[in-house]
């Protein structure tokens, strides 16, 4: 496979992995707290606070990686003009 | 020396090296077409442009906005951080293709884009005409948002010696006079200073309410026994607003005119691609703090109302700089950090709202140094509205947030979809555009601002799509018949 396609697929792997992260950072997959109970605690903070600072770090080092790995032509006229 | 003589002090100083760079930057100019004013003749390197689009994406909103919400709404504005790393994501959708077009055809303002991408009929005119009002009206509600944190600010920090009116239109003039004396120019370099005085002053406020709470944890501890409903997991209508505002915030910032603009002025492909790699982590050490300063604010300031929670910032300085001289010093650097951001936030909305209304909105031809003549005076004309606006209270900073993305997200098919999807028609376009901010408006005027936890604005952007998809497929089947 010739390197600008390998860099192209890699990236769509990695965006596909920053959208994974994003849905699982927010909490939709949790019951709600019963009134008068707490979430556990994990790193001094409630869990699904821990788990969504977790899935943006891990967000950002992924979109980081990707956007290195974007080509960019300069002053090309391609694209989606009609 | 008491924090306001300091304030003061330091405020006075900070607006002498605005006025110096402002002069720097007018010698630096090369010629008066609009492609030097409003885009600094497009040779921003790779650190500039980093902190230029990191200063102008950090703003008041940021800043006092941000902090208040999470004290307004507990741990669930965590989702703050994702938000605004969604915005780095999604302009992978605009970046590669809309850059080398840029270049290619001396794009200027987001209307180029548009002109050069439907064409000149009059649906076409049309369209691009209507994007435009649409993002001054949105960028005009930014202006506005950010002359209330400034005014806050700095009335707060100078103890009232500046008063809160004085603030408003005294920084607003020097905006005006800085961005028109040095155009793109004055406001990158100024970003850049002010982008470093921000991550030093915002990490320094953050170790030092930690450490006076003994830790993350024992910070928790404490918001547990205040208000134990903020630790709790939020329900599903939470969950849906919370993807709900991903949206909102990642497609609608893409289409802010002052980022466009932004990729157009980049020097090269390279530059902006090692400035969008670094901007992603920006969110952890901006928007993170941010948020655990607003966090660490519950206990320490007991029973603020609505409105007061935006003055979380000042207040926590306030109460820092009692400390001592030397934190004092430190508490002036970081308001002057935070005063630092929301201007050259302020200061790009306003340079992109001259380039709009003179190009886009009237027409005028895009080489023309008349046309940077006229985007100045449309600028010192916008300023002078939204200082009146601004002098009277009433909405949230992050209110104002949310009613300008809802109305900038119905831009975004005339950018990503049609970037995307070449058989998309200004007709279509068009259609759509009115469709979502129908639904936008009428949603307003009966006061409906969330559905089931989802923006109006959002909800507006699905209609707006599938009209546009909808209106493009009919166009194209009554198109042979006519031929026909």
């Amino acid at each position: 496979m010739q390197p600008a396609r390998l860099r192209a697929r890699l990236r769509a792997v990695l965006l596909v992995g920053v959208v994974a992260l994003f849905v699982l950072s927010v909490p939709w997959y949790r019951a709600a707290t019963p009134a008068g109970e707490e979430p556990a605690r994990w790193l001094g903070l409630p869990d699904w606070v821990a788990v969504a600072l977790l899935c943006y770090a891990a967000a950002a080092l992924l979109n980081g990686a990707a956007w290195l790995l974007t080509d960019i032509e300069e002053g090309s006229d391609e694209g989606g003009e009609g | 020396m008491s924090l306001p003589t300091l304030g003061v002090i330091g405020l006075a100083l900070y607006l002498v090296a605005l006025v110096g760079v402002a002069l720097v930057a007018r010698r630096a100019r090369r010629d008066l077409s609009p492609s030097d004013h409003f885009l600094a003749g497009r040779e921003l390197g790779a650190f500039v442009l980093l902190l230029t689009l990191y200063a102008t994406a950090y703003s008041g909103n940021s800043l006092l906005g941000y902090p208040g919400e999470a004290y307004r709404r507990g741990f669930s504005f965590v989702m703050a951080t994702g938000f605004m790393m969604a915005i780095i994501v999604v302009f992978h959708a605009l970046v590669p293709r809309l850059r080398p077009l840029a270049v290619r055809h001396r794009f200027v303002t987001p209307g180029d884009w548009v002109r050069h991408r439907f064409g000149e009929d009059a649906a076409a005119r049309a369209l691009r005409i209507a994007v435009a009002l649409l993002m001054s009206v949105a960028l005009a509600n930014f202006l506005l948002a950010q002359l209330k944190a400034m005014g806050e600010l700095t009335a707060t920090v100078t103890g009232g010696w500046v008063p809160y009116a004085a603030g408003v239109i005294g920084l607003a003039g020097m905006i005006l006079f800085y961005e028109t004396l040095g155009g793109m120019r004055a406001v990158a370099w100024t970003d850049a200073a002010q982008g470093l005085l921000m991550l030093v002053g915002l990490g320094t406020l953050l170790a030092w309410l930690l450490g006076e709470a003994g830790g993350v944890a024992a910070t928790v501890e404490r918001i547990a026994a205040l208000r134990p409903e903020a630790l709790a997991v939020p329900d599903a209508a939470e969950c849906a607003n919370w993807f709900s505002t991903i949206a909102l915030l990642g497609l609608a910032s893409v289409v802010y005119p002052q980022a466009i603009q932004r990729v157009y002025a980049a020097r090269s492909a390279r530059s902006l691609r090692r400035a969008l790699a670094v901007m992603t982590f920006m969110p952890l050490t901006t928007t993170l703090v941010v948020t655990l300063i607003g966090w660490a604010a519950i206990p320490r300031l007991q029973g603020l109302g609505t409105l007061e929670a935006d003055s979380v910032m000042p207040r926590l300085l306030g109460e820092w700089a009692a400390v001592g001289p030397f934190v004092a010093v430190l508490a002036v650097l970081v308001f002057l950090g935070a005063l630092a951001a929301i201007m050259s936030t302020a200061d790009s909305v306003l340079l992109s709202l001259g380039s709009v209304i003179a190009e886009d909105v009237m027409g005028r031809p895009r080489q023309d140094p008349a046309t940077t003549r006229l985007g100045k005076r449309i600028a010192g004309v916008v300023t002078v509205g939204a200082v009146v606006l601004a002098l009277s209270e009433g909405l949230t900073l992050w209110g104002l947030l949310e009613v300008k993305l809802e109305l900038l997200i119905q831009c975004v098919p005339a950018f990503l979809l049609a970037l995307h999807w070449r058989r998309l028609g200004p007709a279509g376009c068009l259609a759509g555009l009115a469709a979502g901010t129908l639904f936008l408006a009428a949603a307003g005027a009966l006061g409906v601002r969330r559905i089931g936890g989802l923006h109006a604005g959002v909800i507006g952007l699905a209609v707006n799509g599938a009209v546009a998809v909808a209106a493009t497929g009919l166009g194209r089947l009554a198109a042979p018949r006519r031929a026909a």
